[in-house]
C-alpha cells in the first residue's frame, strides 16, 4: 500500500484524552471549588476549537482566506432555536438540519465568490458575516427576533437524560471535538483532502493534474459551513440566548486567529491554538481594564517567535513502495 | 427633490472623502508588502487622539492663534502616528516578512488590539468632544444650492492630499521606487532600490494619511473615542478592496463611491439596512471585476 | 516536541498558579460580593464608573468594620460588553464564591449571565439592563435598580404628548435597547393617537448622520425621538444645528450623560429633552453627596451617568440584606422583595415587587438650559 494509514494514537496521546476526560472527576475529587468556571471554561475552549477545526478544513486545508465563519455558525444556531422553539423539535434532532441550511447557505453565497483570490475572497467573507448580524439585527423572515434575539432555547437530550450542567456540556463538546478531529484526520488523508491540500500549494498545478479546483475548493466551504453551522445548535442550546453579539466580525477573527496561531492545517495545533486564544484572556483577567491590552501583545509575540503557527503541521511523508524505498541523497552529498 | 438628492451627494462625498484617506493607508501598505495592516484603523484613532491633545488638552489655539495652531497640530499628528507606524513595522511585522503571510495577518489583528486597548488605558474609555465649531458653520452658494462649508474643507482637505499623494508617486524617483518595489521586490533590489527604505516611508506615509484622516474627523464631527477606528477601518478597508487594493487611484474612487453608496442607500433605502448594501455592492464588484474597479497595476498576480 | 510539551507544561503550571492563588483562605472572616460590569469593550466608561463607584463603597463599609464585623471582598469580573464574556465572567464570580452580584450594563450581557447566577443560587441585582423579559422569567433571584423600558416607553410617550407634539419622527440604532424603547414608545404614541411619521434605525458607532436627519426633515415631523445612545445623540444634536433646523429631539435615559453637552457643544444641545431617572448632580440624598464627595477627590468630577449610581444601589442594598439576612442567598432574596421596605437609596427610595423590579416612578423630563445645564422639568 503506497499510502499507510496515519498513526493516530500514541501513549502520550491516549494519557492525555484520559486524563483530560477524567478532569471533571479529578476536580470533584479534589473538592475543586474553581471547578464550575474552569469546566466553563474549558467548554468555550472546545467549542471555539469546534468552529476552528471545521475552519481549518477552508483556511488550513484548502488555503482559502477565510474571515467570517461566524456567518454559518449563526446559521446553525439560529436554525436550531426555531426548530425547536416553534416547532419543539429536540435539540440534537436539529443537528443535521443545522448542518445542511449552513452548508446550503454557504453554498449559495460562496459559489459566485469562490474564484477570488487571497485578500478578495478575504473581504467578501467579512461582508457576508456583516450582512448576516445586519439581517439577523433587522430580524429577516421575523425568524431572528432582531436585536433581542431568541431566548429559551431547550437543552439537549441524550436517551432521555437532559445535558444541563457545565460538566454534561463540557463531555457534549469535547466528544463532539473528538469525533470530529477524527474525521478531519480522515478527511484530510482521504483522496479529497489530499486533492485540496495540492490546491493549496498550487492552484494551477492541481488543475492541471485534472483536479476540479473550484469543485473541490465549494465542498470544502460547504464542509467547514455545516461543520460550523452543528456548533451553532450546541452554542444556542448552551447559552439558551442567542442574539446578533455573538455572530460579529469580532468572533470570525477569533476562529481565524485560533487557527493561524495554532498552526494552520494541523488538527492538534488548532486545537492548542483554542485553548491559548481562549485562555489567555481569562489568564489576564487579574490586569483588569488592561487584560486585552497583554492579550494584544501576547499574540504579537507568539507569532513573531513562532511564524509558521505555535504546532505547524510536519510536512506529509509517505512511505514508497518497496524498489523507491531509498533515502534522497542529503544536500551536498554526491549523488 | 433633486435639491435633496444634491444634499445626498454632499453627505457622500464628505464621508467617503474620510474614507478614502485612510483607505490609502491599507492600499500603500498592500501595495509594497502585501499585507493587510488591520492595525491601521487603530493608527487613525491615534491621530484623533494626538489632535485631540495638542488643541484641546495643551489649548495651542489660544496660545498661537488658529493658524500655527494648526499647522502645528498636522505636523504633531502626522510626525507621530508615522513614528507609531514605523515602530508598528519594525516590531511587528518585520519579523514576519519571509513567512507566510497570514501569519503577519493575525499579528496585525494583535497589534490592533494592543493598540486600541493602550490608547483606552492611556486616555480613558470615555468619549472626547473636541471644543466645538473649530471648523466654520456657514454655507456658500453653489450652483443654486447651499454648501456646508465645512464639509467642503473636508472634502477638499481629503482630494488635496490625495493629490498631493498621487504626484509623489508619479512623478517624484522616490515615487518610482515604491511603484517598483510594489511591482517585484527582488527585481527592484536588483535595480538598486532600497527596499526596506521604501517599507519604511510607506509606514511613514500610510499611517500619517490615516492619522490626519482621524484629525479631520475629530475636527469636524468633534467626537472621538478609543474603538472609533473599529469602524472606519473596516469600512477604509472596504473602500480599498472596491477600488482595486494596492492601487492609489484605486483607494480614493473607491472611498468617495462607498460614501456614496453608504449615503444614497441610507437616503433612499433605508438606514437600518445601508450597511449590508454596501456589502452587498461590494460583493457584485468583485463578482464582475474580481480585483477592484481599478485592477491591480501596482500588485501584481502572486 | 519537547518544545511543545514544555509549554504545555508551562501553561498548565501558569493556570494552577493563576487559579490556587485566588482560592487562599483569608485569615479575616470575609464575604465575597461580585461586581460584572464591562471594563473593557465599546461600553467601558460605563463599567469602570461602575466599578469606581462600588469600590469606594466597599472601602467605606470595610473602614467602618464591614457588615456586622465581616469584611467585603470585592470580586470584578469583565463582561466586556458582549454576551459571551459575560458568561465566563458570571461562572467566574460564582466559582469564586459570591453570595450576590451586581451587575450589568447591557441588557443582552446580563441575560446571558442570568441562568448561570440563578442555577448557582447567586442573587444578581442588574444595573442598567432596562429590557422587560429580564424580569418576566420568574427568577427568584434576580432584581434591578434600573427602571423597565416599558415605564420608560409609557412616560416618554406620555411627556411627547404632554408638550404637545402630534407628528414624532422615531430614531433608534437597532441595538436591543434602543429598538426595544422605541417600539414601546411607537405602540403607546398609537394608543394615544399620536402616528409617528418616520421610523428608521442609525448605526451606533458611527459619526455622519446628514442623510438621516435630511430624510427625517423631508418628512416635517415637529419632534425627533431618539432612542439609543448618547454619542449619536450629541452627533444628532450637532448635525441638526448644522442644517440650521431647529426642530426639538427628546431622548431616552441612555441619553443621560453629562459628555452629550461637551460632544454636541452647548448652543446645539441647549433645548434637548430627555427622560430619565434623576442623574447625580440632581441626587440629593446624604448617602449620595458623601459617595460624590469620595468620588470627586479621586477621579475629578461626577460619575458621567446614572447608571453607575444604580450599581452603589444594587451594592448598597446587598449589604443591607446580608446585615439582616445573613450571607445566605435565599434570605437575601426574601430580604430584597418584601423586608426592605422604602430604603433609602443613592437614586431615592428602593424597593422591589415579587418579580423583582424596583418599584416607584423614576423617570423625569430633563431639558438642556442654555448654559449646557440638565434641568429637572416637573
Amino acid at each position: 500500500m503506497i499510502f499507510p494509514r496515519p498513526r493516530l494514537f500514541g501513549a502520550f496521546q491516549v494519557a492525555g484524552v484520559v486524563l483530560f476526560l477524567a478532569l471533571p472527576f479529578i476536580f470533584s475529587g479534589l473538592n475543586f471549588r474553581r471547578s464550575p468556571y474552569v469546566l466553563h471554561l474549558l467548554t468555550t475552549v472546545g467549542l471555539y476549537a469546534l468552529l476552528s477545526l471545521s475552519l481549518n478544513v477552508i483556511l488550513g486545508f484548502a488555503g482559502m482566506f477565510h474571515m467570517g465563519h461566524a456567518a454559518f455558525f449563526a446559521v446553525g444556531a439560529y436554525i436550531t432555536a426555531n426548530l425547536n422553539l416553534t416547532y419543539g423539535w429536540s435539540i440534537l434532532s436539529t443537528l443535521p438540519v443545522a448542518a445542511g441550511g449552513a452548508g446550503l447557505f454557504a453554498l449559495v453565497v460562496a459559489t459566485p465568490v469562490i474564484h477570488l483570490r487571497g485578500d478578495y475572497l478575504l473581504i467578501v467573507t467579512i461582508g457576508l458575516v456583516e450582512i448576516v448580524k445586519i439581517a439577523l439585527v433587522n430580524d429577516v423572515f421575523g425568524l431572528t427576533g432582531g436585536p433581542n434575539g431568541l431566548i429559551r432555547v431547550g437543552r439537549p437530550e441524550i436517551f432521555g437524560y437532559r445535558i444541563t450542567t457545565p460538566r454534561d456540556f463540557f463531555y457534549l463538546i469535547w466528544v463532539a471535538v473528538a469525533i470530529s478531529a477524527l474525521l478531519f484526520n480522515w478527511l484530510e488523508n482521504s483522496r479529497f483532502g489530499r486533492a485540496l491540500k495540492y490546491i493549496k500549494e498550487d492552484a494551477v498545478a492541481a488543475e492541471g493534474m485534472g483536479i476540479n479546483v473550484t469543485a473541490h475548493k465549494l465542498m470544502a466551504f460547504v464542509i467547514g459551513a455545516a461543520w460550523a453551522g452543528m456548533g451553532g445548535t450546541f452554542f444556542a442550546s448552551w447559552m439558551r440566548t442567542i442574539s446578533p453579539e455573538s455572530f460579529t466580525f469580532g468572533e470570525s477573527v477569533v476562529m481565524f486567529t485560533i487557527v493561524i496561531l495554532g498552526g494552520s492545517g494541523h488538527q492538534k495545533g488548532v486545537i492548542l491554538g483554542a485553548f491559548l486564544v481562549m485562555g489567555l484572556p481569562e489568564l489576564f483577567r487579574d490586569f483588569q481594564d488592561k487584560r486585552l491590552l497583554a492579550y494584544g501583545a501576547a499574540l504579537v509575540a507568539m507569532m513573531i517567535f513562532r511564524p509558521q503557527g505555535l504546532w505547524p503541521p510536519k510536512p506529509t511523508q509517505y512511505k514508497l513502495p518497496a524498489p523507491f524505498d531509498q533515502k534522497y541523497p542529503k544536500k551536498g552529498e554526491p549523488c | 427633490m433633486l435639491s435633496h438628492f444634491f444634499e445626498q451627494i454632499i453627505y457622500g462625498l464628505t464621508v467617503g472623502g474620510v474614507y478614502a484617506l485612510i483607505a490609502l493607508g491599507y492600499t500603500m501598505v498592500y501595495g509594497v508588502m502585501k499585507l493587510i495592516n488591520f492595525a491601521h484603523g487603530e493608527l487613525f484613532t491615534l491621530g484623533a487622539f494626538v489632535g485631540f491633545f495638542f488643541l484641546v488638552t495643551l489649548d495651542l489655539g489660544s496660545f498661537w492663534g488658529p493658524v500655527l495652531a494648526i499647522s502645528l497640530t498636522v505636523v504633531g499628528v502626522s510626525g507621530i502616528t508615522a513614528l507609531a507606524g514605523r515602530l508598528l513595522e519594525r516590531v511587528a511585522y518585520r519579523p514576519l516578512r519571509d513567512s507566510d503571510r497570514l501569519a503577519a495577518v493575525v499579528s496585525a489583528l494583535g497589534a490592533s488590539i494592543f493598540l486600541q486597548n493602550l490608547i483606552m488605558v492611556v486616555s480613558g474609555a470615555k468619549y472626547r468632544a473636541f471644543g466645538v465649531d473649530l471648523l466654520p458653520t456657514t454655507f456658500i452658494q453653489f450652483a443654486g444650492q447651499s454648501v456646508p462649508v465645512a464639509r467642503l474643507f473636508v472634502f477638499l482637505t481629503a482630494v488635496v492630499t490625495m493629490l498631493l499623494l498621487y504626484v509623489f508617486i508619479n512623478n517624484t524617483r522616490f515615487g518610482l521606487a515604491i511603484r517598483a518595489a510594489a511591482i517585484d521586490q527582488g527585481a527592484a533590489r536588483l535595480m538598486g532600490v532600497d527596499v526596506n527604505k521604501v517599507i519604511a516611508v510607506v509606514f511613514v506615509i500610510g499611517p500619517a494619511l490615516g492619522g490626519l484622516a482621524g484629525l479631520l474627523v475629530g475636527v469636524y464631527y468633534g467626537q472621538i473615542n478609543f474603538d472609533m477606528g473599529q469602524l472606519y477601518g473596516l469600512k477604509a478597508f472596504t473602500a480599498a478592496v472596491i477600488g482595486g487594493i494596492g492601487n492609489i487611484p484605486g483607494a480614493m474612487i473607491g472611498g468617495l463611491l462607498l460614501g456614496l453608496l453608504e449615503t444614497l442607500g441610507a437616503a433612499y433605502v433605508s438606514g437600518a439596512w445601508k450597511d449590508a448594501l454596501s456589502f452587498v455592492a461590494l460583493i457584485l464588484i468583485l463578482v464582475i471585476r474580481p480585483t477592484g474597479i481599478l485592477s491591480e497595476r501596482v500588485a501584481e498576480k502572486l | 516536541m519537547l518544545k511543545i510539551y514544555s509549554f504545555l507544561i508551562l501553561a498548565a503550571l501558569i493556570g494552577l498558579v493563576s487559579f490556587s492563588g485566588l482560592d487562599q483562605a483569608k485569615a479575616v472572616e470575609t464575604v465575597k460580593i461580585g461586581v460584572m460590569a464591562p471594563t473593557t469593550g465599546p461600553w467601558a466608561t460605563e463599567g469602570q464608573d461602575m466599578v469606581k463607584v462600588v469600590d469606594i463603597l466597599v472601602e467605606q463599609i470595610n473602614a467602618k468594620g464591614g457588615i456586622n464585623g465581616v469584611l467585603i471582598d470585592l470580586e470584578v469580573g469583565d463582561d466586556g460588553g458582549t454576551p459571551k464574556t459575560a458568561a465566563l465572567a458570571a461562572q467566574r464570580l460564582v466559582t469564586a464564591g459570591v453570595v450576590a452580584v451586581v451587575g450589568t450594563y447591557g441588557s443582552a450581557v446580563t441575560e446571558a449571565s442570568q441562568d448561570i447566577y440563578d442555577e448557582a443560587g447567586v442573587v444578581q441585582i442588574a444595573t442598567g439592563s432596562t429590557s422587560i423579559r429580564l424580569t418576566e422569567k420568574g427568577l427568584e433571584r434576580f432584581f434591578r435598580t434600573c427602571p423597565r423600558d416599558d415605564e420608560q416607553g409609557l412616560v416618554l410617550a406620555n411627556k411627547v404628548k404632554a408638550l404637545g407634539f402630534v407628528k414624532p419622527a422615531i430614531v433608534h440604532d437597532n441595538t436591543s435597547y434602543a429598538k426595544g424603547l422605541a417600539d414601546e414608545t411607537r405602540e403607546i404614541l398609537k394608543s394615544l393617537k399620536i402616528a409617528d411619521v418616520y421610523f428608521d434605525a442609525i448605526t451606533p458607532g458611527e459619526r455622519d448622520f446628514a442623510v438621516a436627519l435630511s430624510k427625517i426633515r423631508a418628512q416635517n415631523p415637529d419632534v425627533i425621538i431618539f432612542t439609543g445612545y448618547y454619542p449619536e445623540a450629541a452627533m444628532l444634536l450637532r448635525q441638526k444645528r448644522d442644517l440650521n433646523w431647529n426642530v426639538p429631539i427628546i431622548g431616552g435615559d441612555a441619553t443621560n450623560n453629562r459628555t452629550l453637552v461637551e460632544l454636541a457643544g452647548v448652543s446645539a444641545a441647549a433645548g434637548y429633552y430627555f427622560v430619565s431617572p434623576p442623574g447625580p448632580s440632581d441626587m440629593k440624598s446624604q448617602a449620595a453627596l458623601d459617595l460624590f464627595k469620595v468620588y470627586q477627590e479621586r477621579h475629578q468630577g461626577l460619575p458621567n451617568s446614572v447608571w453607575a449610581v444604580l450599581a452603589g444601589d444594587a451594592f448598597n442594598v446587598i449589604v443591607k440584606a446580608i446585615g439582616t439576612a445573613g450571607v445566605n442567598p435565599e434570605g437575601i432574596a426574601m430580604y430584597l422583595h418584601s423586608g426592605l421596605g422604602k430604603y433609602e437609596g443613592l437614586s431615592g427610595p428602593i424597593s422591589f415587587n415579587e418579580k423583582g423590579d424596583r418599584v416607584g416612578e423614576l423617570y423625569r423630563l430633563y431639558r438642556v438650559d442654555p448654559k449646557g445645564q440638565f434641568v429637572l422639568q416637573d
